[in-house]
């Protein structure tokens, strides 16, 4: 990206004007010390009070003269090094925004706050298994963390850290107790942790086989759910003498079976706690970081066009942000029409031609005022009996329910 | 892409002034010794010119030459070395940044929790918390691209400071001097002030007067009435209770001190005084935050929300709505 391209040149010229100067400059002082040494050798055989020659007399001098204007370019070259320098700095500036004032009221300098942020921020470090961080976070911070708070999080790193090493018991075992829970959820869980012991005992070839066969009972439970797995699962055995690696069954020892189970576990353990798959920090960071460039442009825009003071940050950003499909957590409906979110106070409205609008534009199209009707051409071409006539009679206008759904129309 | 541009100003505007202010500690370095080595061959010169000269006086004058010559070889050795380091370090971020551009999903996903510690890291900088920093910093392995150092210096002068002492912040007063005077920064004035109040305080009044002699005598104009205060205190007891010469002798007249040195040591680096992890976390909640998230019966609320969470539902409630000009 250019930004980081422009500031890249600049640096690397940095680099190379001073590693230039280092190699020359050192060799250029290295020179005159080793010829004044030179000197100090030769004299150094006549006797002190010997006056001295003047033909060595002028070859010093010259000598003299030499270094000092050496010198003085030294100091000089290093001098203009410093554009080199600058030009980082300003490459720096002109490419990466540094002013974030006026985008939100500060939050942070807020004491309860900032509690609050730390409380996050600790349950953030817990659910990645950073206790030890979160300890000294704890410690540092006079936090104040529930023990029944950090139980959970401590069980799920512990069983995530088992299966990361291929360990199934703790999973199990976990499962095991949970499993009602898990079953009104139709997790899939526990069969496949069984899965994956089966396909391991399998793995080790022959002399496991009746072991193998042994834990296969416990297939049994899952029989009515995952009937045809289990079959496979049976048929497998079969090819125990050879290997799986050379049967039919060989994608039973993909690798990608066990990033699998963690992913499910973590899932359905979240689901079963009560909290969300992913950290509600991550989320919402990277949320923010999505968010910056779009508000950040348009505070240059109002600045520009001097209406800064239009944006009060009390009701609504300025500025519509996608956040992707991943982060859209409530579905929302906003009105065609006039563009605003619907509220409990201005609910959405179906029409009998299927058209959904909010109230708020309803009440302005029947009041027959026309500039309002040419408003709903923009959304719906048919039904339009009369240009002049609003679409809409008030006997055929049935209210949606305010939960909302695409799905429902 | 974007969001690099909006984030990573502070990440490479740190060490580029770390840079800077190491080029010019080197050029006063490189000029000062140049100009003693001048001076040893002025001395030579001296004694070529001279009507009759010894090969002993030679050889000391030589002596000198080339040893003057040797320190300053060494010298800019050291100070060049110093400031290629850091260049380098500039360079190591800017690498770290271009990693962004190049990654798929995996390593995308990797790069942007290197990214959130970071600015976690620089959070609990700023906040104070430096043993978490560190281990949160080494966890991650993301010492060189963050700040470490420079909170870290700045950590001992607050503490000097809040030991009431003034020597640790007037040595960095005068390493900044000529920055810190674009500034216009009354810092080292304010600590003049504090010093000759903790001289009051000990009933040492007469060193008192010495001290306003030696650093009040260069006073402003607009500075000449907060003076004139300070120095009435002279006549007071050190437990008045006589405005304003009582809140002159206030203890928390400290903690104003060590958040001066605080913000124009930030300014100094171009750093701004909120971090960008706060104006991230805001930004994020004010997008992800509907209406649905605080419905007073809880009907609309979704575990996977962040909003709906309870630590930053709360955290949220003051902050705009996120626009939605669109159904989704």
């Amino acid at each position: 990206m250019e930004a980081i391209e422009a500031v890249d040149r600049e640096i690397n010229k940095v680099l190379n004007k001073f590693e230039n100067f280092k190699s020359q400059r050192t060799q250029t002082l290295q020179d005159l010390i080793q010829c004044l040494e030179k000197t100090r050798t030769e004299l150094s055989d006549a006797p002190d009070e010997d006056e001295l020659a003047p033909s060595h007399s002028l070859i010093m001098s010259q000598t003299c003269l030499n270094i000092k204007d050496t010198l003085n370019q030294i100091a000089f070259e290093h001098k203009e090094l410093h554009g080199n320098v600058s030009k980082v700095g300003k490459a720096i500036d002109r490419n990466f925004v540094s002013d974030f004032g006026g985008i939100m009221q500060d939050m942070m300098s807020n004491d309860k706050n900032m509690d609050k942020i730390n409380q996050v921020i600790c349950e953030h470090f817990l659910r990645h298994g950073m206790l030890d961080i979160a300890e000294e976070m704890i410690q540092e911070t006079g936090l104040q963390i529930d023990e029944t708070i950090k139980e959970p999080f401590l069980e799920l790193h512990r069983i995530l850290e088992a299966l990361k090493h291929k360990d199934l018991q703790p999973a199990l075992i976990w499962a095991n107790e949970n499993r009602i829970r898990l079953q009104a959820k139709n997790s899939c869980l526990e069969f496949k942790l069984h899965r994956l012991k089966f396909i391991d005992l399998i793995k080790q070839g022959h002399s496991h086989q009746l072991m193998a066969l042994i834990y296969a009972r416990n297939f049994a439970q899952f029989a009515h759910t995952h009937c045809k797995e289990v079959q496979s699962l049976m048929g497998s055995l079969l090819f125990v003498h050879q290997g799986l690696e050379n049967s039919p069954y060989s994608y039973l020892l993909d690798p990608y079976l066990w990033e699998d189970i963690a992913d499910i576990f973590t899932r359905d353990a979240c689901a079963l706690l009560g909290l969300s798959v992913e950290s509600p920090l991550s989320i919402c960071v990277k949320a923010g970081c999505s968010a910056l460039p779009p508000l950040l442009n348009i505070k240059q825009v109002m600045i520009k066009r001097q209406c800064s003071n239009v944006w009060s940050s009390k009701d609504e950003l300025p500025v519509e942000i996608d956040l992707g499909p991943d982060l859209r957590y409530h579905s929302t409906f906003a009105c065609p029409i006039l563009r605003q979110q619907s509220t409990d106070t201005n609910p959405p409205m179906r029409l009998t031609c299927g058209h959904v609008i909010s109230r708020d534009a309803l009440n302005k199209l029947a009041n027959g005022n026309k500039y309002d009707t040419y408003l709903y051409f923009t959304v719906c071409s048919h039904g339009v009996a009369d240009s002049s006539v609003p679409i809409v009679q008030w006997s055929r206008v049935s209210q949606m329910p305010n939960k909302y759904t695409f799905d429902q129309i | 892409m974007a969001d690099l541009k909006a984030l990573e100003h502070p990440t490479l505007k740190v060490p580029y002034e770390l840079l800077n202010k190491r080029f010019r500690a080197a050029q006063k370095t490189i000029d000062r010794e140049v100009s003693k080595t001048q001076i040893a061959i002025d001395d030579l010169d001296r004694c070529l010119q001279s009507s009759t000269v010894t090969v002993g006086q030679m050889k000391t004058a030589l002596d000198g030459v080339v040893e003057k010559l040797t320190f300053l070889k060494r010298k800019s050795e050291e100070s060049i070395q110093e400031e290629t380091d850091a260049a380098y370090v500039c360079k190591k971020r800017i690498e770290h940044l271009k990693e962004y551009e190049v990654s798929h999903p995996t390593q995308e996903a990797q790069w942007k929790k290197k990214r959130l510690d970071r600015m976690l890291v620089e959070y609990f900088l700023r906040c104070g918390y430096y043993r978490t920093s560190l281990q949160l910093a080494e966890h991650s392995e993301i010492q060189d691209l963050t700040n470490i150092d420079l909170f870290l210096m700045s950590k001992e002068i607050e503490e000097s400071l809040e030991r009431h002492e003034t020597t640790a912040c007037l040595q960095w007063c005068h390493d900044n001097k000529s920055k810190l005077r674009k500034m216009k920064s009354t810092l080292e004035y304010n600590l003049r002030q504090q010093e000759f109040i903790e001289l009051v305080r000990q009933d040492q009044r007469l060193e008192a007067v010495g001290h306003a002699r030696k650093y009040f005598t260069l006073t402003e104009e607009s500075q000449l009435s907060v003076v004139q205060r300070v120095m009435g205190l002279l006549a007071f007891p050190k437990d008045t209770s006589l405005e304003p010469y009582k809140s002159l002798l206030d203890e928390n007249r400290w903690h104003s001190l060590v958040e001066q040195f605080r913000y124009e040591n930030f300014k100094l680096y171009q750093l701004s005084n909120t971090s960008v992890f706060g104006i991230s976390l805001q930004a994020g909640l004010s997008a992800l935050k509907t209406p649905h998230c605080y419905k007073s019966d809880g009907s609309g609320k979704n575990t996977d929300c962040p909003v709906c969470s309870k630590h930053l539902n709360e955290l949220a409630k003051d902050l705009p709505y996120a626009h939605c000009a669109q159904s989704r």
